[in-house]
Order: C-alpha cells, then structure tokens, then sequence
C-alpha cells in the first residue's frame, strides 16, 4: 500500500491530454501481462479502478501511476461510475476517438445496469445504451481484483497481446 | 486471506443462498430496493400423517435469483431474512461477458455457499472450545 | 431560543418560529421574501449556505434558505411556500449574492422561476426531461412500468399475482405496460 500521496493530473475541459493511457501489469491465475487502459471514471467507482492501478506492477514500484504518451494505442477503456444521460454523448464521442479493437469493461453497478439509480431521471441505465461492452464487472464498488479478474476474462477471449 | 489480500471475512462479495432454510416469505424480494431479487414459487398441499393431524400447505422454490447487476449490496436482504437463508461471501471476482451473465440463479446461489466463512464467535474473548449459551430446558 | 431566528421573526410581519429538527426555521409569507432575509443578514446571519426546495404539495413548494453567523456561531432556516399556481419568487441574489448558482439549480429541478436572477440557464439536465424532476407530480416513470417482483406470492401457485400491491412511493394509476 501507497503511504504517501500521489500526484494524479488535473482534467481539463476540452484540452488534449497530457497524458496517455496508464499501463497495468496484471498477475492473476497464474499468469502476467499487461494492459493499457483509459479509465472514464465517473463517480466512486473510479477510485477503486485507480487503487488497482496503484497497486499493480510498475506503477507500484514507481509510486505513481505510469502512462503512455498521449496517442499511445489503448487497449482497455474502463468505464467506471454513473453515467448521466447528458453526459454520455461525450463518454461515446471519447470510445469512437480509440482505434479499434479497444475492449470496454463496465466496472460497477451503475455503469452496468444504472445499478441504485436505475429509476433516476437522469442516469443512462448501463453503459451498453451508448456503446458496447466487453465484460461487466459487478459491486457497488467493485474490488480492485475484480477488475483483474475482469480483464482476465479479455485476456482469455485473446483479444489482449 | 493472505499478506496480499488482507480482505476481511465480513467483505460483501457476493451473496450466497442456503436454500434449506429458504421458505419462501418473499421478505428479501420486497425489502430490496433495487428490485434486484426475483423468486418464482407454488404451493403444495401435504396430506395429515401420525405426526400431522390435517392437512398443510407448504411453500416450494422454484426460481431464486438475484441480479448482481443492479445490486448494491447494501445487505437488507441478507439483515431481513428471519430464516438466515442468504449469507455474505467475501469473493469478489465473478464478472461476465454479458450482462445477463450477472444473473445468478439459484444453483449459483447455493454454490457460493461454502465460500461463506465461519461466524466470528458470540463473545470475542471466549474459550475456543466455549460450547456457547445454555439451552433452555425448562428447569430452574 | 435562538436570539437570531427572534431577531428575524421579529423584524418581519407575519413570519412564524418553528423548532423542528436541527436549526430553527422562520417562515415568512412570499411577498416578504427578500425581507426575511435581509433581516437575517442584519442580525448577523452573514453566511450563506444553501438554497434548496421541496414539495409540500399540496400547500405548494417550500423554498429554504440554511444560514449562520461567522464562524458558525448559530444559524437558521428560512422558509417560505410557493403555491403552485404563482410559481414565482423574488431573488435572493440581491441580499446573497452566492444564491445564484443555488436558484439556477432549483429552477431547474422544480420550476421555480426566481424574479431577478437573469441566469437561470439549464445547468445539469438534458433539454428533452420537459418537467420539473423533484416535483411529486413527476412520476417515477422506471418504477411505475417495472412490474415489482415482491407482487409475486406462493399461493399464486404461478399465475398471475393477485392484488396488484407495490411499495410505498410507486404509483399505481398508470395504464398497465401494452394496454
């Protein structure tokens, strides 16, 4: 575990990132490897999402998050948190701006299904309304290891080089 | 678990059924707030026998699900169920290509029954081979 | 007693004082609005927190306003009632002038239309929602159309339920879905 803090990049609106996609190395069942991934983190569930890159491989050792040149191919696009109907035009734009084939994985209730908010005026009822999903991972949160084990599951189709 | 998965026994990972004890009083269905259980069930009608002396109606399971999807696992319907039926399991890592894959019906249900760890014990400083409370027994 | 909420309830003809939950609320009549508050704020209440609302239906919409003296030293509600058909309200950005991101976000939710805020421009909805969502009278249209699986009972032997019973909250005077 980290004991000190992190210096994570400030989003800005309408900027291209200075930063690319942040690179996972992955152990689970036996097997390593590592992912590339944007995370679209949304609400709480982003913070679960970062506690699992924090903790894995080269970000581990480095003490911060390590990441690719802006450009860099992605391979994962995580979508974590609840997605709001206004927004999820941009959560679309950004899937369609990464070459295929990235995989998406859905981490979380809310981007899932809508999860607690399902019956909300406002909130997407899953991410799969607007784009379409790889593997869903479920929790409200999800633990960091279940997205390992949910990308596994990517690696397991192939899909991952 | 381990040095490096220090995860508490008590984690809510997923929500297993002990379905012997299920009697289908549908409370966990209606407390949930999601909506997220679904259980189909009929009625049979026992005749009287030595130990029954007219006839009775017993409730019989037919589907339990439940929706991992859309739960939030807050947990009422593991705190409501008075037949202690449904049990946490610290297990996390059961996501799916589909999100009908999220569904667990009841044969999942029960198979994540021996995952579910032990009980922590009634009084934390107890002997470990304290037998527990007395059983009533009438007497003074 | 709070010496502040007396200051208030003091200064402005025909408010009320109500201890209820928390800190206490003085209700003031709409058309002495921007008075309470005033009041409030020369009493010393010069911080200012928030601005929300709810609907009392069917005495109409209750607007409130959380403020407190520096340091938190006390505080207060002020609150007043919007009747339905009127829907309007005097601004309080001329008293506070940090109401006017609180009136956007209440005008949006509940349709309240704040009578000298000029920027009242959509700040989380899509334009498409058409209504007011935290009015009672916007149906929950997700639960109303979702049949509850806690409708179901044993003695239905499979069929349809029954009695047609949902939770608290849920209305039941929708057509049912397909018909």
């Amino acid at each position: 575990m980290l004991d000190r803090p992190v210096s994570l990049p400030t989003p800005r609106v309408g900027q291209p990132p200075e930063r690319g996609p942040i690179r996972l190395d992955l152990s689970w069942g036996g097997r390593d490897w590592t992912v590339w991934m944007v995370d679209v983190g949304l609400a709480c569930c982003s913070v679960e999402v970062m506690a699992a890159a924090l903790g894995s491989g080269a970000s581990r050792e480095a003490g911060e998050l390590v990441h690719a040149d802006p450009g860099a191919p992605v391979d994962v696009l995580v979508v974590s948190g609840t997605c709001t109907d206004v927004l999820a035009p941009a959560v679309r734009r950004l899937w369609k701006s990464l070459p295929a084939p990235t995989r998406v994985v859905s981490f979380g209730a809310c981007s899932n299904t809508g999860g607690p908010y399902w019956d909300s005026y406002s909130v997407t009822k899953g991410i799969d309304q607007v784009l379409p999903v790889d593997v869903y991972v479920p929790g409200c949160p999800p633990r960091p290891q279940a997205l390992l084990q949910a990308l596994s599951l990517i690696d397991d189709a192939g899909a991952m080089p | 678990m381990s040095a490096a998965d220090p995860r508490a026994s008590r984690a809510r990972g997923v929500i297993a059924l002990l379905e012997q004890n299920c009697t289908v009083c549908m409370l966990c269905v209606r407390e949930c707030p999601d909506w997220c259980i679904e259980i189909d069930s009929h009625t049979v009608t026992l005749p009287a026998d030595e130990t029954h002396r007219r006839p009775r109606t017993e409730a019989v399971l037919d589907r339990f699900a439940i929706d991992f999807g859309l739960c939030m696992y807050c947990g009422i319907c593991v705190e409501v169920c008075p037949f202690d039926a449904l049990h946490w399991s610290p297990v996390a890592e059961y996501a799916a290509t589909s999100s009908a894959g999220l569904v667990h019906e009841r044969d999942r249900l029960s198979s994540w029954e021996p995952t579910v760890p032990a009980p922590p014990a009634l009084d934390l400083h107890a002997a470990v081979d304290d037998p527990g409370p007395r059983r009533a027994t009438g007497r003074s | 007693m709070s010496t502040l909420a007396s200051a208030v309830a003091a200064a402005v003809a025909g408010a009320t004082m109500h201890e209820g939950f928390g800190p206490v609320t003085v209700d003031v009549p709409r058309e002495r609005w921007r008075d309470g508050l005033a009041a409030a704020q020369t009493a010393g209440a010069t911080f200012f927190d928030l601005l929300t609302a709810y609907d009392d239906a069917p005495a109409g919409l209750a607007v409130v306003v959380h403020l407190a003296t520096p340091h938190l030293r006390d505080h207060l509600l002020v609150r007043t009632v919007v009747p339905d058909a009127i829907r309007e309200l005097d601004t309080a950005t001329g008293v506070y002038r940090g109401a006017a991101w609180h009136e956007r976000e209440t005008h949006e939710m509940f349709g309240i239309d704040f009578v000298g805020n000029a920027r009242l421009d959509p700040l989380l909805l899509g334009a498409d929602l058409g209504a007011a969502p935290l009015r009672k009278d916007f149906v929950l249209a997700a639960r109303a159309a979702r049949a509850w699986p806690g409708e179901k009972d044993p003695s239905d032997q499979g069929g349809r339920p029954r009695r047609r019973t949902v939770p608290p909250g849920v209305p039941t005077d929708w057509p049912e879905a397909g018909s």
